[in-house]
């Protein structure tokens, strides 16, 4: 008699498993959890009435050491901008018809290829880096030296932006304290650092004396921030529109941009 | 009539009997669970439906050039107040010092800000002519979390596209936006660094009437506009 019970349980068993297993999925989403739970065992209303935490709610402030340099630097490049800067660029920007101002900001950005390839390096990403010397041999030429971007428009080769300040992240190195360049803007001391190598890669600060080799870096980033700027005018004002601490909106934007750019070089391995 | 007095072969069939009973209702049961876990995985789409709706809405009345702008403005409002928790992103944007507030301070923070973050999005709305919204992917950011990504695009243009991500979080049977990035940067947690940096160098009431000028401004330029 025993045994006629025991030889029909199995199938009963089965189908409870098979329901534990498939409520188990079930409790996993809140979704479903929510609309059966009691309303004290609710995870949501739980998580509310225990006051979740809240996305950054118990991160300390952004760590800035060096905010009194910082302060007076940003002011500084606030009035450099608006003195300088910003009538220099609408000047520019007047005189110029927008295609021009955006095949200048390509020339600029060809001629920096030796940073771009060779951090694409530092870091193994052989494709990149030779993404970077096919782009530089198809813009100089096909590209009338630098002023189009056939390489992207025609053979779909985008650029792979890279420096030294990111070769640092990358390899783990602490990027240090947020710093405020004068001129330069916004950086950290590895930053600064990978700004400094990346400068001494031109073959140029080499081959000639260092007094025409720096003032002619000088005008060229003269030039460049001004064609820069010209293409965004309001950048700024934009800003401050909407910033309640245009120094804290600033500081946060790049600390965030360059984070995400490790982040992605890091993604863009497999 | 008792188990004992009937024959094995009876007392065979009650059995099976009642196994199937039992066998048929457990079988009942994993049909409502399983039905249960379908209904739930059907949640699982519904962040980017929510997105969706909200960014058609609102670029259907910017499309409407022939309606009165305040009467524009006001069902803009409605569309974005009605997707975006705007509560959670005042208490988020305040981080820590949210509970140093008094409750009269939270109530008093929490309104100044969402009517500046609303004339926020309706100033970047107006701005927003012929460019494209292309939905992407949805991401799922663990349980109750979710990220919405899409890529503003200028048509005819080479630049790379605008990623404009939204991040949402179940609040009941809903998903509600209770971030935003633009190019990978954390609106809300831009706001938190530069609300950090006020708070403690200048305290609270310095914050609130900055943060009411500010919105003051937003909202007469967005009539001027």
């Amino acid at each position: 008699m025993e045994r006629l019970k025991l030889a029909t349980t199995p199938n009963a068993l089965c189908a409870l498993v098979a329901a534990a297993f498939l409520s188990g999925f079930c409790f996993a989403s809140p979704a479903f959890s929510q609309d059966i739970a009691p309303l004290g065992q609710n995870p949501i209303s739980k998580q509310q009435a225990e006051g979740k935490p809240l996305p950054g709610e118990n991160n300390e402030v952004t760590p800035d050491p060096l905010n009194g340099f910082n302060e007076a630097m940003f002011s500084f490049n606030l009035k450099l901008d608006d003195w300088v800067l910003h009538p220099v660029a609408s000047g520019w920007a007047y005189i110029t018809p927008e295609p021009v101002r955006t095949g200048v900001g390509h020339f600029f950005d060809n001629v920096d290829v030796i940073p771009r390839f060779a951090n694409n390096v530092f870091q193994l990403k052989m494709a990149e880096a030779g993404v970077e010397l096919a782009r530089f041999g198809i813009n100089s030429t096909l590209g009338v030296a630098g002023f189009f971007d056939p390489a992207q428009a025609w053979f779909g080769l985008k650029e792979h932006d890279n420096d030294f300040g990111l070769t640092l992240r990358y390899w783990g190195a602490p990027t240090g304290p947020y710093l405020m360049l004068p001129f330069f803007g916004p950086s950290t001391i590895g930053d600064t650092v990978g700004k400094v190598a990346d400068g001494a890669m031109n073959p140029m600060s080499y081959l000639l004396p260092w007094y025409v080799s720096l003032s002619a870096e000088t005008g060229w980033r003269v030039g460049e921030a001004i064609n820069y700027r010209a293409q965004h005018l309001n950048m700024f004002e934009e800003a401050d529109r909407y910033a309640i601490d245009l120094y804290g909106a600033v500081q946060d934007a790049y600390l965030q941009t360059r984070d995400n750019k490790v982040k992605q070089l890091h993604e863009e391995e497999w | 009539m008792k188990a004992e007095n009937l024959d094995n072969i009876t007392r065979v069939r009650v059995v099976r009997m009642r196994t199937r009973v039992w066998n048929a209702m457990m079988m009942a049961v994993a049909v409502a669970l399983l039905a249960g876990t379908m209904a739930s995985r059907a949640f699982a789409d519904e962040p980017m439906g929510v997105v969706k709706g909200t960014v058609n809405q609102a670029l259907d009345v910017l499309r409407d050039r022939q309606a009165p702008l305040a009467q524009r403005q006001e069902q803009l409002r409605q569309i974005v107040s009605a997707s975006f928790d705007f509560k959670e992103m005042a208490r988020s944007a305040l981080g820590y010092h949210w509970r140093q507030l008094s409750p009269a301070q939270q109530d008093e923070f929490t309104k100044t800000f969402v009517a500046f973050i609303e004339d926020s999005y309706l100033g970047k709305l107006n701005e927003f002519t012929n460019q494209q919204v292309d939905f992407t992917t949805t991401k799922s950011l663990g349980q109750g979390y979710a990220q919405v990504n899409t890529n503003i695009v200028k048509p005819g243009s080479s630049e790379d596209p605008t990623k404009l991500n939204f991040l949402l979080e179940q609040e009941g049977s809903t998903w509600k936006i209770y971030d935003v990035t633009v190019d990978a940067i954390s609106i809300i947690a831009n706001y938190r660094n530069q609300f950090n940096r006020v708070m403690n160098n200048k305290g609270y009431d310095t914050l609130i009437s900055d943060l009411k000028s500010k919105q003051a401004a937003l909202e007469a330029s967005l009539g001027t506009r």
